[in-house]
């Protein structure tokens, strides 16, 4: 019975689904597990470099991508149809935003943007759902005055060292994923792919309110640990985070108001310093 | 050798004594020659040439731009003639000056400056619209011809003549690009008050009621309504100032402050050159005119 | 004469002072010599403490107010914030790029304090985008010939916003005596951190 609606991607089948979109998520599921934790002072996004041969040369791989100097985004599923996906997140975040506003967009809209894409191909004829799942990551400046903030937040939030949690008002480091349906989630910490339930479960032990960044990578490496099936190294491991802004990046100085990136991947000597301290 | 310099370089003192034919001739006949006084441009059509240089209307771009905008105007009534103008002269849309007199008395007999008492001075009134320039030589150089006129006659000029003096002359240069609307005030013992219109185009009319200038239409508007000819010599005068206000008000090349004149039959009397500011908020907020105009946020 | 920019006239100003920012603007509305109306404001308010002022064609003026009007609610939508002037200005210029071959007759200022770094801003566009930054003044219109005169002549650093106040005031109201084409009132934001005080000025009704 579910065969006869399963061919249009447009039709509903009887009890309200849309199966298409199920077997997409079916797709992401069998993916290489992706993660990604939100610290007070950035996000890391972590996932597993798998080879199918020993001959493929490593560093060409990449999965973790940038898409804008503050933004970066990885996922689970499909690796051709995440390249488009990245190529049309960078694009949207040029037409749908730089080029109007003369600023790159905040987290939240990006990830509207790439919803939105990703939901148009659940509604349109003549075309199959992406089979990715995203993990997006990303900071923004926030637009509040900051004096104000640090005199009010010291009653109710004591612990913290900054005020930002993310978001477009107050600014800071936020985390999105992106589902096959165009559905997206903001999250303290996350996992998908093939082992997402137990690493969201890992992650649930380990993850703690007020994280720093440093903890951050370090528990995202255990969770790695926990699922991989491989050996762990810096070629087999890759790691993006969200922290303070990259000045050496640049490609140039002495420019009164740049600022590097702040989204950036770890080179493979990070990573193995971060394992051998593990 | 000395004797020759000498000659050469020596006359009689009394060589000179008596005007040349020439002079004599140029002294006695009316009108000099006037085509030839001004030099034209070297062009194959003067008056296109002109038009196309100083006519702003016609060519936005056009190099020379002459003063302009102006509402005047001057009305006939039981007790003489109001004459009444506005101050305001512009350059495109540029103001160049908000203190023009445009008003001119005409005639050898009213040169005497104002007088802070409101005694008459006989003579005839001019107005000034369109080229400033214009205006300006021409009614001095009528005011010369009227003076001629009185030595020669022993009497003063009538208005319908020296009126004609000016269509005359205006019509001489037809199509030259000069830019006047004149009227010319005046109350003679042949005529008694008597008002012409006389432009560049060569018009000459006698009449009542006149407004001249781009805010005419403005003018108008408030004089017709209002116009009887047995307004007393007060209504009269507040007639002339109301007009003027409502065409300062509406029409952007006209404005600054309002210039009043009463001809009557022993001269003309002013009664003020007034800034229309505060004139118009007095209007506005006593009257309750002008109502269009917001005075709180 | 028949410039588009000079049918309707009027005349904008905006200025830099401590810690505020002013803009003004004329009333009028005419067509060619005549004054159809004496209430015609070119000043736009976007988010609190920012504004947009608009002289040059008056139809372009309601249509280019509107369209900002349009762009600024759905930005403020979909992003839940306010506009800060700065990305107002960005804004506005690609908006104007956007009709390079066809432009909206229009000479935009922005006057506003970002909110975030509590820091004032003016700018100035050409009708087809091009961003005049200034530190000091921005001016518009058909006096803006006068209002650079009187802008150099009356503006200093660091003005209070009750000098400020005066300064813009008499810059604007004395341009405007010298333009036929501007004037008949006016109107004054004078934008402070927290507080906008907006004013009428009674100008020559000539």
């Amino acid at each position: 019975m579910a065969d006869r609606y399963s061919f249009s991607l447009t039709t509903f089948s009887p009890s309200g689904k849309l199966v298409q979109i199920e077997y997409a998520l079916n797709a992401v599921n069998q993916g290489v597990t992706a993660l990604g934790i939100k610290a007070t002072n950035g996000i890391v996004l972590a996932t597993e470099k798998k080879s199918s041969s020993p001959l493929i040369d490593p560093p060409s791989l990449s999965k973790i991508s940038l898409i804008t100097p503050d933004i970066g985004m990885v996922y689970a599923g499909m690796g051709p149809d995440y390249r488009v996906l990245v190529d049309k997140a960078r694009k949207v975040s040029h037409t749908g935003y730089k080029r109007i506003y003369n600023e790159y967009p905040p987290t939240r809209i990006l990830v509207q943007d790439v919803a939105r894409v990703v939901q148009e191909a659940t509604q349109s004829g003549g075309v199959r759902p992406y089979g990715v799942s995203l993990l997006i990551a990303g900071w923004d400046e926030g637009v509040e005055p900051e004096t104000p903030q640090a005199q009010k937040g010291d009653e109710e939030e004591p612990k913290k060292a900054t005020g930002k949690t993310g978001g477009i008002l107050k600014g800071g480091p936020s985390l999105y994923q992106v589902d096959p349906s165009g559905s997206y989630y903001p999250w303290k910490a996350t996992a998908i792919g093939k082992h997402a339930t137990s690493a969201k479960t890992f992650l649930e032990k380990r993850y703690t309110e007020g994280l720093e960044l440093e903890d951050a990578i370090h528990i995202a490496l255990l969770t790695l640990k926990e699922t991989i099936e491989g050996e762990m190294n810096g070629d087999t491991i890759e790691i993006g985070i969200v922290g303070p802004p990259a000045d050496h990046l640049l490609g140039f100085e002495g420019v009164e108001g740049s600022r590097g990136p702040r989204f950036r991947k770890l080179t493979k000597e990070e990573i193995e310093d971060y394992l051998t301290s593990l | 050798m000395m004797d020759q310099l000498v000659r050469q370089y020596s006359r009689s003192p009394h060589q000179n004594e008596f005007y040349s034919e020439q002079e004599q001739h140029d002294l006695t006949e009316g009108l000099p020659p006037l085509s030839l006084k001004f030099s034209l441009p070297p062009v194959a059509n003067h008056s296109a040439f002109l038009r196309a240089m100083t006519d702003d209307h016609s060519n936005p771009n056009c190099p020379i731009k002459l003063a302009h905008g102006t509402t005047t105007l001057a009305f006939r009534f039981q007790g003489g003639i109001i004459v009444c103008t506005d101050s305001r002269a512009t350059a495109g849309s540029w103001i160049a000056s908000q203190t023009v007199k445009k008003v001119i008395p005409v005639s050898r007999l009213s040169r005497g400056e104002d007088k802070p008492g409101s005694e008459p001075v006989p003579g005839l009134l001019g107005t000034m619209a369109g080229g400033a320039a214009d205006c300006q030589y021409w009614l001095r150089y009528l005011s010369q011809q009227c003076t001629l006129h009185e030595i020669r006659h022993k009497r003063r000029i009538t208005v319908a003549a020296a009126s004609k003096i000016l269509a005359n002359l205006t019509y001489a240069y037809k199509g030259y690009g000069l830019s006047m609307g004149t009227m010319l005030a005046g109350v003679t013992p042949q005529e008694g008050p008597a008002l012409y219109y006389i432009d560049s185009d060569g018009t000459r009319l006698p009449g009542n009621m006149f407004c001249v200038g781009s805010g005419q239409t403005f003018a108008y508007g408030v004089l017709d309504a209002n116009y009887r000819y047995d307004l007393t010599e007060e209504e009269a005068l507040e007639l002339g100032r109301r007009s003027i206000l409502a065409a300062m008000h509406r029409d952007a090349y006209s404005g600054g402050f309002i210039n009043l004149y009463h001809v009557k039959e022993e001269g003309w009397v002013h009664h003020g050159f007034n800034d229309m500011n505060p004139i118009f908020w007095k209007t506005k907020l006593e009257k309750g005119e002008f109502s269009n105009v917001t005075s709180e946020l | 004469m028949s410039s588009p920019f000079d049918i309707n006239g009027g005349a904008c100003v905006a200025m830099v002072g401590k810690d505020c920012v002013a803009i003004a603007c004329d009333l009028r509305l005419g067509m060619q010599a005549l004054t159809v109306s004496n209430n015609f404001p070119k000043i736009f308010n976007f988010a609190p403490g920012t504004y947009l002022g608009l002289t040059g064609l008056a139809t372009d003026v309601s249509t280019v107010s509107d369209l900002f009007r349009y762009k600024v609610n759905m930005y403020r939508l979909r992003e839940e914030r306010h506009i800060a002037p700065q990305t107002l200005a960005n804004l506005v210029s690609s908006s104007l790029y956007e009709r390079r071959f066809g432009p909206y007759f229009v000479s935009p200022v922005i006057a506003g304090i970002n909110n975030t770094t509590g820091k004032p801003f003016i700018c100035g566009f050409d009708s087809i985008g091009c961003i005049d930054f200034a530190k000091d003044f921005i001016v518009s219109g058909t006096a803006s010939d006068q209002l650079f005169g009187t802008c150099e002549g009356l503006w200093e650093p660091d003005l209070s916003p009750e000098n400020l106040f005066e300064t813009i005031s008499q810059a604007l109201l004395s341009a405007v005596d010298r333009d036929a084409l501007s004037g008949w009132g006016a109107q004054v934001y004078i934008i402070e951190k927290d507080k906008v005080t907006q004013r009428l000025l009674k100008g020559r009704q000539d």
